[in-house]
């Protein structure tokens, strides 16, 4: 940690502070006390006919006030870094202070933190100023992507207070999604299906809360490239992320433009990783505040 | 000699008290700032900082061309209110390749030198497009031209690099070669969100705990 001057620079720093403070001290005692002050009156130079040098010496508490900075100087460089690679005799050092002082911060909380771990998620809920707590740090770091209200916003971030789950909807599964993030993957279906394929498939993918019939022109297509992470209905894959299709709830959007351009670009949807930011209470909070 | 002799000898002769004047100043600064300037942690970098790559380092004169610094600083400060918003405070040695360092001093939108990994791609897209979209009482004006405008259009990145190279940052030969190719088919805005994505990567826990 500490990042003290090495070697010449260290010299060069005590010398001159040393010598500077050596020269103060000698310019502040021979003012007051010098042995010769008296004798030389007579070189008094005269200016402007009759203005001469006053012999009257500065106030002697000047004098005090000067030398008491000095010594103060002396102990403060004793004690503190200041001299060269010397880190001085508390040992002190900004980094330390800071980190010293965090632990102390973070002490403060120690046995609210530990209360709220050792309660359960329902006693969370129904604790009105825990669920304030939750609500504030939901607003400070979630809300720029799931909206102040965490509704989801810009088609792109998901409402998390509806019933429908991409990552799934249980505890554990909530603190997946905040703790480690999550990296949602569905690559681009222009280059495989061709451009009337993804319109088939769109077209079925749009028409499927309602049931489609067997004989719908994207339903082999459908059967053949999505089923592996939507399921053989469609009801998706918590653990894939892979949405529910046969809902009305959309997170890039339902209608037919929406998900052709699902299809033909992709989705990659990013929940980035919370685990270090927040420390366990907040996240256990969070998840109290978002499961039902 | 005494104090009041040397005085007088000093108050009788402009030109000595020229010289005394500028010569006790000076220690000031030969005692503060020669051996600074001769301190190797400032010159060294964190094990995990290294120099931008082409792509950031384009983001980041796009950052300077449109004074996000005027908003935002770049430097989490040692108190323990800015450790527990910001993460750990700056290190000298992450900012070996900033020329010039981008630390600012007016915080009216968050501190950034944390950023990498807060937020995703996409929503540093639409953020800079229209900070409205994502933050509802935002007060940072919107860049819809980043993403109109080819990264590559941003001065001669060849230039910059070798330029850079002779100031010691260690590009290779083929990393300054690449650079253009690098930049093709890449928008103001996804250089711009590279160089966001790795603000303050420098730091490793690792690194401090064994120091
Ligand atoms: C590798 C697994 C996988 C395959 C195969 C797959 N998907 Fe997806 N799909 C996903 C994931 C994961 C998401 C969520 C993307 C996100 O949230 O960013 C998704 C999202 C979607 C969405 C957007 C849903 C919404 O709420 O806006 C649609 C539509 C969709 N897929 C249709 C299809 C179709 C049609 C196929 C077959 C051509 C298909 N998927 C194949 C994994 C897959
Ligand atoms: C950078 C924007 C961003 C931030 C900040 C963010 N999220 Fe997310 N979150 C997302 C995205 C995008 C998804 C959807 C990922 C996908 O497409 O599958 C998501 C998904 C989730 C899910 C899973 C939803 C589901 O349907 O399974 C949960 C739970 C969640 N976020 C909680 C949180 C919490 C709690 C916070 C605050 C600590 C937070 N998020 C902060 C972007 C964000
Ligand atoms: C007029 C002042 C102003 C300018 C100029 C400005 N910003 Fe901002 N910025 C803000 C404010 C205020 C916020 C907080 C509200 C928000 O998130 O939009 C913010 C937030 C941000 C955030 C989110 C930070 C976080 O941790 O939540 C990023 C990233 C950002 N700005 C990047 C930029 C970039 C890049 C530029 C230059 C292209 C820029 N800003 C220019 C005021 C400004």
């Amino acid at each position: 940690m500490a990042d003290m001057p090495s070697g010449f620079w260290s010299g060069w720093i005590i010398a001159l502070t040393l010598s500077s403070l050596a020269g103060v001290a000698w310019l502040v005692w021979s003012i007051y006390y010098g042995r010769d002050l008296q004798e030389e009156s007579e070189v008094e130079p005269v200016w402007d006919e009759d203005l001469e040098e006053g012999h009257n010496p500065p106030p002697l508490w000047w004098f005090w006030m000067l030398f008491g900075a000095l010594i103060f100087t002396l102990v403060y460089i004793m004690l503190f870094p200041g001299l060269g690679n010397y880190s001085g005799v508390l040992n002190w050092s900004q980094g330390k202070r800071v980190a010293d002082s965090y632990e102390d911060f973070q002490a403060n909380f120690a046995e609210a933190r530990a209360e709220v771990l050792n309660m359960s998620l329902v006693e969370i809920q129904n604790d009105l100023d825990l669920m304030d707590t939750a609500e504030r740090l939901f607003r400070r770091e979630c809300s720029a992507c799931h909206g102040p209200d965490g509704r989801g916003q810009a088609n792109m971030f998901p409402n998390l207070h509806d019933v429908d789950w991409q990552w799934g909807a249980s505890a554990e599964q909530i603190e997946q999604s905040i703790r480690g993030g999550r990296n949602a993957n569905m690559i681009a279906w222009q280059a495989i299906l061709g451009d009337e394929g993804v319109e088939q498939v769109a077209d079925y993918v749009v028409n499927l809360r309602q049931g489609v019939d067997e004989s719908h022109p994207g339903r082999a297509m459908f059967q053949q490239n999505c089923v592996a992470c939507h399921g053989m209905d469609g009801t998706g894959n918590p653990a894939l992320g892979a949405p529910n299709l046969t809902d009305n709830i959309w997170l890039y959007g339902g209608d037919m433009d929406a998900v052709r351009e699902t299809l033909q670009q992709g989705r990659f949807g990013v929940m980035p990783a919370f685990g270090e930011r927040l420390d366990d209470m907040q996240i256990k909070l969070l998840i109290a505040l978002l499961v039902r | 000699m005494n104090g009041l002799t040397f005085h007088r000898k000093v108050e009788e002769n402009t030109g000595l008290l020229i010289f005394g004047i500028l010569f006790v100043s000076a220690i000031g600064g030969l005692v503060q700032l020669m051996p600074v300037l001769n301190q190797e942690s400032l010159e060294t970098a964190t094990a995990n900082t290294r120099p931008y790559s082409a792509v950031e380092l384009t983001g980041r004169d796009i950052y300077i061309r449109e004074g996000c610094s005027v908003c935002h600083s770049q430097q989490v400060r040692p108190l323990v209110a800015e450790l527990e918003r910001y993460g750990p405070y700056s290190r000298a040695g992450e900012f070996v390749y900033d020329r010039p360092f981008l630390w600012g001093s007016k915080r009216t939108g968050p501190d950034l030198h944390r950023l990498a990994g807060k937020y995703s791609d996409d929503w540093h897209r639409i953020h800079l497009l229209d900070p409205r979209a994502v933050v509802e009482n935002s007060i940072m004006p919107a860049y819809p031209w980043l993403a109109e405008r080819a990264a590559s259009e941003t001065g001669n990145i060849e230039a910059k690099m070798t330029a850079l190279r002779r100031l010691g940052h260690p590009y290779t030969d083929e990393e300054i070669a690449n650079a253009e190719s690098d930049l093709e088919g890449v928008m103001e805005i996804d250089a711009l969100i590279a160089y966001l994505q790795m603000l303050g990567t420098g730091y490793s826990a690792e690194e401090e705990s064994g120091e």
